[in-house]
C-alpha cells in the first residue's frame, strides 16, 4: 500500500479512467495482452516524471540518512498494520493453516513486537506471507484480464485493481484522524519507494523499453506470488520441441 | 551362522546406503556449470574494487561465453524477428548481447560483503534440468536464482535464469520485441550497446 491518504483519490481516478477508456477499447488489438497500451504508456511516463523528479530523490535521501534499524522498524510497522488483509485473503483462499499462522504472527508482532515495530514472530517460525485480493482471484482461476498502469500506484490489471481497496478497508490506520494518516501515509510511501530502489536500479540499468520491461517483470512477479513461489509452467516449454538429444529449439 | 548372515546383510545394507547416498549427493555436470559461474562471480566481487568494471568484465566474459547457450538465447529473446535479421545484424546482435550479459554481472556483482551462493539441488524439467540456488548474506532473506540448463552435444549450457520468480528470457523477450517493433533490429543493437557503455562508465 502506498500513501494511504492518496490511495482513495488515486483509486477513484483510476476507476474513472477505466470506465472512460478501458471498456471502450476493442479486444485483440495486439498480442501482448495489453489492449490499453497507449494510455498505459502515457500514465507510465507521467508516473516516471513524478518519480524521477520528486519521489525517488526523497527516497534516496531517506535511504541514505535513515539508519537501517529505523527503516526495518518502519517497514515492519506498515507490514503489520496491513496484515489483517493478508489474513482475510488466507481465509478466502482456503489456506486454513496459514490463516492460523498469520493470525498468530499479527498478534505476536502487535503485542510483543510493540505495535508491529519489531518482528519477533519470524524468529518464532511464523514467517511473513504475501497475499492480497488479486492473488485470491488468481487462485480462484481469474486471469489478468488486461494490464493496467495506474496513476501513482503503478502496474495492475483487471484482476488486481480492487486489491488496494480491500487493503485500505482492512488497514486500521485508514480509520485514524487525517492528522495521523497524512504523515504516516507519506512516510509509508517514501519507505516503500526506498525499499524498491534496488529494483528500479536494475530496471534503469537493463531495460531498453522500461514500460515493456516493467509490465513483464510485474506479470512474472504476480504469477510467482499467486502460486506462492511455484508457478506451474515456467514458460520454458514453449521454446523447446522434442526430447533428449533430438530436442530442437523453436525459432519464431 | 545366523548372526554371520545378519552381519553380511547389514554390511551389504551399509554399503548400499553409503553408495546410494554418495551418488545422490554427487554434483551433476549441470550443477558444475552453475557453480563455476558462481565461483567466478565471487572472485570478481572479492577483487571488485581493484579490478574495476573492465577488470571484472574481462574475468567474467570467458566464463559467461562458455556457460550460456547463446545460440538458443539470442533466438528466444528476439523471437519472431530473428529470422528477418540479416547475417551481419545477427553477428552484431550476438556480440552486443554477450557484452551486455557480462556487463550486467560486472556491474551488479562488484563487491563482496558476506554474500554467498548456495546450490540447493537440481531437478528435471521436461528434458532439461533446473538447478536451484540462493544468493545472499547469512541472516538475511536470500534471493533465489534458478537456472534452466539443456544438453547440447554433451555439454550442459544455461538457457535461462529465473531470479526470484522473474524469468530473464521472458523479460528480455518482451523488452526487445517492443523495441524491434517500434524502431527495428538495428535500433535494438544500438540501444544494447548504449546500455553497455552506460554500465561501463557508471560511477
Amino acid at each position: 500500500m502506498v500513501a494511504l491518504s492518496s490511495t482513495s483519490r488515486t483509486l477513484a481516478a483510476s476507476l474513472v479512467l477505466l470506465l472512460a477508456t478501458g471498456c471502450a477499447s476493442p479486444p485483440g488489438q495486439n498480442d501482448n495482452g495489453d489492449p490499453h497500451e497507449a494510455l498505459n504508456r502515457k500514465i507510465y511516463n507521467f508516473n516516471d516524471v513524478l518519480d524521477k523528479n520528486f519521489v525517488e530523490p526523497v527516497a534516496k535521501k531517506y535511504a541514505q540518512y535513515a539508519p537501517s534499524t529505523v527503516r526495518t522498524g518502519v517497514t515492519n510497522f506498515f507490514d503489520n498494520a496491513g496484515y489483517l488483509n493478508t489474513i482475510a485473503n488466507d481465509l478466502l483462499q482456503g489456506k486454513l493453516v496459514q490463516t492460523g499462522q498469520d493470525s498468530g504472527r499479527f498478534i505476536v508482532n502487535s503485542t510483543v513486537g510493540i505495535g508491529g515495530l519489531f518482528d519477533p514472530a519470524t524468529s518464532m517460525g511464523l514467517k511473513q506471507h504475501n497475499e492480497d485480493l488479486g492473488q485470491t482471484f488468481g487462485t480462484w482461476g481469474a486471469h489478468e484480464g488486461a494490464f493496467l498502469m495506474l496513476p501513482l500506484m503503478g502496474p495492475s490489471s483487471y484482476r488486481d485493481v480492487s486489491s488496494p481497496v480491500m487493503d485500505m478497508l482492512l488497514n486500521p490506520l485508514t480509520y485514524l484522524a487525517s492528522a495521523v494518516t497524512v504523515p504516516t501515509g507519506i512516510l509509508s510511501a517514501i519507505n516503500t519507494r526506498a525499499n524498491l530502489l534496488d529494483a528500479t536500479r536494475i530496471r534503469d540499468q537493463a531495460a531498453l523499453d522500461p514500460y515493456s520491461f516493467v509490465r513483464e517483470a510485474w506479470r512474472q512477479q504476480r504469477e510467482y506470488e499467486i502460486y506462492d513461489g511455484n508457478p506451474p509452467g515456467d514458460g520454458y516449454e514453449e521454446y523447446i520441441e522434442g526430447k533428449g538429444e533430438g530436442a530442437v529449439l523453436k525459432v519464431y | 551362522m545366523v548372526s554371520l548372515k545378519i552381519l553380511y546383510a547389514s554390511l551389504a545394507l551399509v554399503l548400499f546406503l553409503v553408495c546410494g547416498v554418495s551418488r545422490a549427493a554427487e554434483t551433476t555436470p549441470a550443477q558444475k556449470v552453475v557453480e563455476h559461474l558462481h565461483e567466478t562471480l565471487l572472485a570478481a566481487m572479492t577483487d571488485g574494487a581493484k579490478l574495476g568494471f573492465r577488470g571484472r568484465a574481462a574475468l567474467l566474459r570467458p566464463v559467461v561465453d562458455a556457460s550460456f547457450d547463446f545460440d538458443a538465447i539470442v533466438r528466444i529473446v528476439t523471437g519472431r524477428y530473428w529470422k528477418d535479421a540479416n547475417p551481419d545484424q545477427r553477428t552484431r546482435f550476438v556480440e552486443a548481447f554477450k557484452q551486455f550479459s557480462t556487463g550486467s554481472y560486472a556491474r551488479n556483482f562488484h563487491e563482496l560483503d558476506g554474500q554467498k551462493f548456495t546450490t540447493l539441488g537440481s531437478e528435471p524439467d521436461h528434458d532439461n534440468l533446473v538447478v536451484r540456488s540462493e544468493f545472499g548474506k547469512p541472516g538475511s532473506e536470500p534471493v533465489s536464482f534458478n537456472y534452466l540448463l539443456r544438453e547440447n552435444n554433451g555439454n550442459w549450457l544455461i538457457l535461462n535464469v529465473v531470479a526470484q520468480g522473474v524469468s530473464d528470457l521472458a523479460l528480455k523477450r518482451a523488452d526487445y520485441a517492443a523495441v524491434i517493433k517500434a524502431e527495428g533490429f538495428d535500433a535494438l543493437i544500438d540501444r544494447i550497446k548504449k546500455k553497455v557503455t552506460e554500465m561501463s562508465t557508471a560511477p
